[in-house]
């Protein structure tokens, strides 16, 4: 866990930043950081977050534990288990741990020793270096970590966003990438957390940092119509006042809610996206609009365009419950992509065709996993290495919708409509399903 | 509050030339040099009086980032008037205030005001570019011209209300149909009936239902 405390609160001093009162700031007399590390900002606990109690604490780190030890076997026989506690909350003190494992970002860590030291070493392209180091001061700016200028939570941020730009030289940097990276940060060391970002990237949310934001828009799209679904009043409002989704939900999903929910149920969401995937923040979303725009009493209050994005953009924390984020909303993913087969098919009608092809979406720990398996017992065959360090050849990927998973030898071609899945060794001979 | 009209802006420009920080000081009149990155667009509003009429102004502060681009162009839609921002001690930001500009023509609807910004007046000993270049850049391309700070108010208030007054002078002059809300321009509800003859067309009977 890093922090700088001492030196984060003497910076913001020099900043004259607006967190507290300058006595406060000068002094010692500073204001008490939140439990979760924040001085102030929209985001700060009050201390009304109920603690459990200490022996159930215990109990739930136990189980996390003896699940870490038989990780896989977790995964593949228990997972409705382990999706189950990951709902309930994984125990922060085993939270960076979890999510890591969850990710598989472990494994990316453990076999490619020493890469993150080499992406630090590479100059890296100024293009995307100026941007970064003009944006190191504006993720969290009242969370200890990152209040100070130059501070070491700053300093990590910048080697982990520049680290992926050299990673991932076609892909660059985008700014929505930083408020995730900052929030890894809060949990883990700079390497650790490059690793997860690589996974929330590529694999949890492929194409989302990704020039043109298209695979944004297109789960815009598919958003608004799930809404239609699930919470029609809702959905008729955002219509009659033409509330695209792109105005609300860009920074919702971007940021996986980690600019938008009270700290605890950031964390709690998290906990969840790591283990289920996108579906999580589909859900997460569609709550939300329940919840501000779903009766007849709430619309009163929102009549227009401008009062209604006031609201969703200033979500009051006490209309948020954490229990009630979790609520299972029938939107499964078998849902989410029969919706993206519609969408991608309306897509190209009125607007042509996908200029960039994300890779292929996989839905959480278990989808992660079952790749993982068979691409080793593939793998086990000849001499490819899964989870290597050799990236795939850019134009490749950008071509056509491939397995994004970095060093994977052998190329896949799934369309997310799940009606075709072709296998190949070779990327020319993968043929593409109708729906990309 | 009632209004008789309502101006819908959109504050553009590169990132972290101090589109948000312009806003805030003319909203809330305060400088935050703390602030979260804008992701997406952010709004803000505040009335102003001109010609003895409420006018409120609607904000749409945008992403600058050029991977935002393709959305940000979903924001021009229904804008009236647009604040174009570079910041005066990064000569980058100014030069690609061409790029901007094409995408508001593009995307705007053709009688947009726009209004161009030198932002960060206040770093004199910084500047990069000089207001000369600013002013021959907005003569040229037909834009108002203004160096503001955001830091210290200088010119916030007068940059928006000028935008403003323009777009005034335009409603005026018959130029904008103010009965078509994808001008960026909407007739305040109590002021429906009367003002509805200065378009000079059907009247002003769908800005009825107060929203907004």
């Amino acid at each position: 866990m890093m922090s700088g405390t001492l030196e984060s609160l003497s910076g913001i001093g020099e900043d004259g930043s607006s967190i507290g009162s300058d006595s406060e700031i000068n002094g010692l007399a500073v204001r008490r950081t939140d439990k979760y590390g924040f001085l102030g900002g929209t985001q700060y606990s009050e201390g009304s977050d109920k603690d459990i109690r200490v022996d159930v604490a215990r109990q739930r780190e136990m189980k996390w534990l003896d699940m870490f030890n038989n990780w896989d076997k977790w995964v593949s026989r228990r997972f409705q288990k382990v999706k189950l506690r990951c709902r309930k909350g994984i125990p922060s003190s085993l939270r960076a741990k979890a999510w890591q494992l969850l990710s598989n970002s472990k494994e990316l860590l453990d076999s490619n020793p020493g890469r993150f030291e080499e992406l630090e070493r590479e100059p890296g392209d100024p293009k995307w270096l100026d941007i970064i180091e003009k944006d190191l001061h504006r993720q969290f700016p009242f969370h200890e970590m990152f209040a100070a200028r130059g501070g070491h939570g700053q300093q990590d941020l910048f080697r982990v966003l520049k680290a992926y730009t050299v990673y991932r030289p076609e892909e660059g940097y985008c700014q929505a990438q930083a408020p995730v990276a900052a929030v890894l940060l809060m949990h883990m060391p700079a390497e650790h957390a490059f690793w997860c970002l690589v996974q929330i990237c590529e694999t949890y949310l492929p194409g989302y940092y990704s020039a043109g934001l298209e695979a944004i828009q297109l789960d815009g799209e598919i958003f608004f119509s799930l809404l239609r679904r699930v919470c029609p009043m809702a959905y008729r409002h955002l219509k009659k006042f033409k509330i695209d989704p792109i105005l609300y939900m860009t920074e919702w999903f971007m940021c996986v809610f980690s600019r938008t929910l009270p700290w605890a149920s950031v964390l709690r969401v998290w906990d969840m996206f790591f283990c289920e995937g996108v579906k999580i923040v589909f859900r997460v979303g569609l709550v939300l609009l329940k919840q501000m725009l779903g009766s007849v009493e709430k619309l009163r209050e929102v009549q227009g365009m401008y009062e209604t994005m006031e609201r969703l953009r200033n979500i009051p924390p006490e209309s948020i419950r954490e229990d009630l984020l979790v609520v299972s909303l029938a939107v499964t993913e078998a849902l989410i992509e029969r919706e993206c087969t519609i969408q991608v098919r309306k897509w190209r009608e009125s607007r042509g065709e996908l200029t960039h092809q994300p890779g292929r979406r996989l839905n959480g720990t278990r989808a992660i996993h079952e790749h993982k398996r068979r691409a080793s017992a593939i793998s086990s065959g000849g001499s490819f290495s899964f989870l290597g360090s050799i990236p795939p050849p850019g134009p490749l990927r950008a071509s056509s919708s491939l397995l994004s998973l970095p060093g994977f030898l052998v190329w896949e071609s799934v369309c997310l409509c799940n009606v075709v899945t072709v296998q190949c060794c070779h990327p020319v001979s993968s043929s593409l399903c109708s729906c990309f | 509050m009632a209004y008789a009209y309502l101006f819908k802006y959109i504050i553009i420009g590169d990132t972290g030339v101090g589109k948000s920080c312009l806003l805030l000081q003319f909203t809330d009149k305060r400088f935050q040099p703390v602030h979260d990155l804008t992701i997406g667009v952010e709004f803000g509003a505040r009335m102003i009086t001109i010609d003895g009429k409420q006018i409120k102004l609607q904000i749409w502060d945008t992403a600058g980032q050029e991977s935002f681009r393709s959305i940000t162009r979903s924001y021009y839609r229904g804008a009236a008037g647009a604040l174009l921002v570079y910041d005066i001690t990064r000569r980058d930001t100014f030069n690609h205030l061409t790029t901007w500009l094409e995408d508001a023509r593009q995307h705007s609807n053709s009688n947009m005001v726009i209004m161009l910004i030198g932002n960060k007046s206040d770093l004199e000993s910084r500047r990069e570019v000089k207001k000369e270049e600013g002013e021959a850049f907005a003569r040229e391309h037909g834009l108002i011209f203004m160096e503001t700070s955001a830091k210290t108010a200088s010119n916030v208030e007068e940059a928006f209300i000028n935008t403003a007054k323009e777009i005034y002078e335009k409603i005026q002059e018959g130029v904008f149909d103010i009965n078509n809300e994808a001008n960026g321009i909407k007739i305040g509800p109590q002021h429906a009936a009367t003002n509805s003859t200065l378009s000079g067309s059907q009247g002003g009977q769908q800005a009825g239902g107060g929203c907004c």
